[in-house]
Parts: C-alpha cells; structure tokens; sequence
C-alpha cells in the first residue's frame, strides 16, 4: 500500500516536474508546427487567406526561383561541406601534434571566427570582397590577376564568396569536435604504426580517418542542416544575388513573407520543402552510419 | 447629513481631478515617428516636429529611426497578426512599395485625403499613395530625377554643358565612351542588385513593370525593352562601372571615379558631401529613351510619404501637425532644402526663396528650381501591387544582361518570374 502510494507520488511528482517544459514545448514547437502545416494549405495575400487544397504544392512545381534556390543551396552544399569537412579534419590532426608550441593560441585563433557576430563578419567580407576591397587589391598587387574579379557582381564569383565565408566561420567548430574525438584515440595505436613503418599520409588515412568516422558523419549532418539553413550571409552579403545567384531556400521564404506580398500560406509550404529535404538527407546519412558500425 | 455632503464633494472632487487630469493626458499628446536615414528624413522631421511645437507646446515627438526594411517588416507582422501595440503613429513609407499596403491591410491607414487637400502636392505622388478614391498619404520627398555630372570630366573629353542638355540616351553613350577613352572614367556606376537605372529610365515614359498596378507589363512594354538595350550597350561598352553596395555606389562618383550619376534628387546631400568638388559639378535633366512614344527628359527613382496608423491614438493631432506643417509650411520646405537637400512635393514651397537661390556647389546653377520644375512634369505610373516583385524579377536578369545576354530571353524569364510570384 504505502508502495503504491510512493509509486503514485513519484509519478505525479514526475509529470509536474515534467509538465511546465512540456506546456511550453507544446505551446511553442509543436503547435506552431501544426499551425504551419495548416497554413500550407492556405491560399491569398496578406490576411485574406482561404483553403487552397493543393494549389500550393501545384505552384512549387512551376517556380522557377525555388529551383534556382535548390540549386544554389545544393551547391553550397556539395562545394562547402566536403572542403570545410577536410579542412577541419586537417587543422585537428595538426594542432593535436603535442610537439607544436603555442597549440592553444592557433586552436583559439582557428575557433574564434565561430563566435563573431553573424551581421560583423557578414558586413566584413562584403567590404573585404568588393570591386576595390582589400582581397582585390592584395591579389592585384601580387600579380595573380590583372584586373578585379568581380567577386560580388557576377553570380558565380558571389558564391565563391559566399562559400569562402561560411568556410571561415564555421570550420573552426568543426574542428573542436575532432580535437576532442582525437584526444580519445590511444596514442599506442600510432606508436605500433610508426614502429611497422607506416608513413605520415598512410597513418591519417587509415587510422586517423576511420576512428574519426562517426564524428565526421556527425559534423556533416550538422552541416547539411545549416546549409539548408543558409540565410545570414546571403541577405548581409548579396542579398540573394547578383541574379538570384546565391538565393537560398531561406532567403526565399523570407523574401515570400517579408519584402513580397505576404503570402504565407506558399511560404509555408515552402518551408516544409525544407523539412522533408532535412529527413530524407538525413535518413540517407544515418544509413551510411548503421552501414559503418556493422564491421566493427 | 454634512458629513455625507462632504463625502459627495470629496468624492466628486477626487473625480474633477481624476477627470481634468485625464484630460490633460489626453491632449498631451507624444506622436511617434518611424523613418529612417539620420541625414535626410530624421533631421527632417525633427524640424517640422520642432515647428509644431513650438505653437502646440502640449504635442511632443518621439522619432525613431527604423530601416526601412524594418518598417516594412515590422508593419506588415503585425497588421496580420491585428496587432497595433508599439507601432508609431506617423509612418514613414517608399512610394512604390504603398499600395500593397493599402491593398492587403484595408483601415490600416487614415485617409488624408478627407482633411488635406491633394491639389496642392505634385500628382504623380498623389497617385502612388491614392486607394480607391482616397489619398493617404502626406507626399513628401520627390524622386524627380536629374542626371548629375562632373563637368571637369565632359570638358576634358571635350564637351561643354550645353551637350548634356535634353538629349537622348544613344547620345550619352557616345559622349561617354569619348570620356571614356580620353580621360578613362567610366560614364556611370551601378550596382547589379538594384533596377533604379531601368525603373528611372521606364517611368520617363509613363510606363511601368505592371499595367493597371495588377497585370505585368513586361514582354510587350517597348519602353523597358529599350532601357534595357540602352543599359546592355553601355555595360557592353565598359561604360558601367559594377558595385556591389550602397557605399560600394556612392563610394565610386564621391572619389571621382565615374563620371556621372542619373539618380533621384535625393542623392544631392551625397554628392555635396565631397566639399572639394565644389564647382565641378552640374545637373541636367534625364537623358531620353530614343524611340519610345511619350518619352521624356523626367522621372522619378525613391521617393516616400508620411502615413498616418489608424491604430493612433493621437491621430487627430498626427493629422492637424502633418496638415500645418506639411502641407502649409512654406518655410519649412526652405529649411529642410537647405539643410538636407531635400525637395519636398508641395507645389508651393517652389516659390520660398531657397528654391530660387543659385547653388555654387553646382556651378552657381539654379538646381533647386530646375528640380522644381522637373517635379511638376513627371509622368505618373500606377505602382501596382506587385512592384516588390517586379523588381526582383528584373534584378534577377540584369548581370546576365550586363554580360550581353539575349533580352527577349530575359524579358521572358522576368515575365515568367513575376507571373508566378503574382499568385
């Protein structure tokens, strides 16, 4: 009896502990999400909205735009990860050498574009890249080009920029997750490598790299979801352009619910692109990770 | 009995009081401003806030700057969500980007026109802001437009001020690459993410990206066939210098790097700010579309007017300030085109003496009464609805353009842009 009563004490001291979070979880998440899916089916301007069926999702197959932004994020997303993946990886296994001095300072300086201000470091390369910046200059000076590049007035040039940017924010962070992975890897492992002879290149290829696996398939679905995401440094960059060239998803629904006619039902269900984008990346990513604990 | 008279007297004594001081809360009324650009429309309203003060000592102002963006942003949320706490009460807005506004959110502004006569403002800013009969702005700075050069540059390459004078775009293109070549300053600057040069170029003619406001205007609209044949030939011909900003676009004609600047008279405190080029600049009127019926030498580029909320809880007094100072102040006007160049849409304060007065900056030429006139001659355009959208769908195509891209094919994909955005 008195177990029963405890029992039943505990529980309804479990739920009240519990349900102030969940009152909010529901008030903001899952019913906003709810709202949105409503709202995806919704047609009209501004607050004239009425039930629109699938008239939505007729009007994403014909936008050219939402294409274009596909595109666009998709590049990013095959362009920037791998090489921000790659450098990272290379950064952690350099700094992790215990005979380098000042490891800490460079660690520091690698992490510290991660945690500036989205707006600063936006506002920076957009004055750093522009037709008479500093990079344009510097590369003028040293005789690599002739004449400017036009970094933020033709479309591919912009996403060079845009990729170079995200590239020096976020790679530092990355490598945090490395370092820290690396730190757990038995030094021994690499004694007997380097005792059989194993050169450098081979050691970080074939020892370095698998036990790093799952950290990396982390970071990379990290990044796949923030690259998705992509929306600070197109709209304080390029606005999108030149030519819609670097238009992402983001920007688009931003551009739909905030400098057009509002029309947020198709925004909506624009965003909900997004979401399914998300899962089914990451169905694919979790696949791979099931795929690589297997033999081990 | 006495002591119940008392209570009673008390009682109503405390009301009086209650009520007087209610009173004096309702009259002391502080209107809130939204605007933005702490050089131009800030100051400006300060002043006309100053002025109004000053004969109603019981209104004061609290002037926010707000980006434009922002204003848009921040309006359009939360007239959805029917929300009006913390908005202002006088509302600064872009021309072009009202009537959607006025059409998405109908009672959301106080029409001016039943308290302020419209007749006394410039029409085409009348029009921008006018809804189903009713007018609802109180029009302020033009847009008219003007093409500004550096006349040290045209007499190097061997032209006088008189050759700049009413003449035709294909006319500019050649005196430019003369420029070009004999001093090597390009003709103009432009940053590819911003149409102004074609909506500047368009609207000399009357036309615009939308006929009627609702219905895209784009594949048949001979006048931005040839605006943008007019920007490819001079892009083509490196006659266009490419930016990727604002400061990137000022940046380039405040150091002397181009040598013209076609822009909205707005542009003047800019352009003035460099004090060592004093006198070696001149303003002429727009340049003309060749072979566009109705084209003329004015446009307009920019250009907002202040909205009154209905949401205001001091809307009477926001009226009655707008209505004597803005719309009757010629003094004022003499002040602010002073001050911050800034040429207001009331057809009278052309006749203060600052209008009149020559400009030395400028070559010790009228400017101010040239822009005056020009503002009357404007042709007005029906913005639309969907003039955001417009033009990001002509944005879109200009560096494909500017890179000698087929225009049929980009009026194609602007039409098709702007048509799928309309839904």
């Amino acid at each position: 009896m008195a177990q029963t009563r405890l029992d039943r004490n505990e529980q309804i001291n479990g739920w009240a502990f519990v349900m102030p979070a969940l009152v909010l979880l529901g008030i903001f998440m899952i019913y906003p999400i709810l709202w949105s899916l409503w709202m995806s089916f919704q047609v009209g301007r501004g607050n004239s909205f009425s039930f629109g069926g699938f008239a939505n999702i007729q009007r994403l197959a014909n936008d050219a735009l939402l294409v274009q932004a596909l595109l666009n994020t998709g590049f990013f997303f095959v362009v920037q990860v791998p090489i921000m993946i790659i450098l990272a990886l290379l950064f952690a296994v350099a700094l992790n050498d215990a005979t380098l001095r000042f490891r800490g300072l460079f660690r520091t300086l690698i992490f510290l574009p991660c945690v500036t201000s989205l707006i600063a470091y936006s506002s920076l390369f957009k004055s750093m890249f522009s037709g008479d910046g500093i990079v344009n200059q510097t590369l003028m000076s040293l005789h690599l080009i002739s004449a400017p590049l036009p970094w933020l007035t033709d479309p591919f040039w912009a996403k060079i920029v845009i990729v170079l940017a995200i590239t020096w924010r976020w790679t530092g962070y990355n490598m945090i997750f490395y370092l820290a992975a690396l730190q757990n890897v038995d030094k021994s492992i690499y004694e007997a490598a380097r005792i059989d002879g194993i050169p450098a290149w081979a050691r970080f290829w074939h020892i370095t790299v698998p036990m790093l696996k799952p950290v990396i398939l982390f970071t990379t679905i990290l990044s796949t979801i923030g690259t998705l995401q992509l929306f600070d440094e197109v709209n304080n960059i390029t606005q999108g352009g030149p030519g819609n060239g670097t238009m992402t998803l983001s920007l688009y629904i931003y551009n739909l619910t905030f400098r057009m006619m509002p029309s947020f039902g198709y925004s909506a269900t624009v965003s909900w692109v997004i979401v399914a984008i998300v899962a089914v990346l990451s169905v694919i990513q979790f696949a791979f990770a099931r795929d690589r604990r297997r033999p081990s | 009995m006495s002591r119940n008279v008392t209570r009673w007297t008390r009682t109503l004594a405390v009301a009086l009081t209650g009520i007087s001081m209610f009173s004096v809360a309702a009259s002391a009324a502080e209107l809130t401003v939204w605007c933005w650009d702490p050089n131009f429309n800030i100051p400006a309203m300060a002043d006309a806030g100053a002025r109004y003060t000053a004969a109603h000592p019981e209104t004061t102002f609290n002037i926010n700057n707000v980006t434009q963006d922002e204003i848009n942003q921040k309006l359009q949320t939360q007239l959805l969500a029917g929300v009006s706490d913390g908005l202002p009460d006088i509302v600064l807005i872009q021309d072009d980007n009202i009537q959607r506004f006025l059409q998405s959110f109908p009672g959301a502004f106080v029409p001016l026109s039943d308290s302020i006569d419209m007749s006394k403002f410039a029409d085409y800013k009348v029009a921008a802001a006018t809804h189903e009969g009713k007018s609802y702005s109180l029009p302020f700075d033009s847009g008219v437009t003007g093409l500004f050069y550096r006349s040290d540059y045209l007499e190097e390459a061997g032209y006088t001020a008189a050759d700049v004078q009413d003449i035709t775009w294909d006319r500019l293109i050649e005196i430019g690459k003369d420029i070009l070549a004999k001093t090597g300053h390009p003709l103009i600057d432009m940053d590819y993410n911003d149409d102004g040069q074609i909506v500047m170029m368009m609207q000399s003619t009357g036309q615009w990206y939308l006929k009627d406001g609702n219905e895209p205007n784009i594949l048949d609209n001979a006048a931005l066939r040839e605006s943008l044949e007019v920007f490819q030939e001079m892009a083509q011909a490196g006659l266009i210098k490419p930016v990727s900003d604002w400061t990137g676009y000022t940046g380039a004609f405040t150091s002397g790097e181009v040598a013209m600047v076609p822009q909205g008279v707005w542009i003047t405190g800019t352009i003035k700010s460099t004090a060592d080029q004093a006198g070696k600049w001149g303003v002429a009127p727009l340049p003309k579309l060749n072979d566009v019926e109705g084209a003329t030498s004015y446009s307009n580029n920019g250009g907002s007017s202040w909205y009154v909320l209905a949401s205001s809880q001091n809307q009477e007094e926001a009226i009655d300030f707008l209505k004597t100072v803005w719309a009757e102040d010629v003094d004022f006007y003499q002040g602010i085109l002073v001050n911050q160049g800034a040429v207001g849409s009331l057809l009278a304060a052309r006749e203060g003496e600052a209008y009149k007065a020559s400009d030395d900056f400028f070559g010790g030429a009228p400017v101010w009464q040239n822009f005056s006139n020009w503002l009357a001659q404007v042709p007005s355009v029906d913005y639309g609805t969907f003039t955001p959208e417009a033009r990001l769908a002509v944005r879109a195509q200009l560096p494909n353009i500017a890179n000698g891209g087929d225009i049929d094919e980009a009026l194609k994909a602007m039409d098709s842009q702007l048509r799928q955005q309309m839904q």
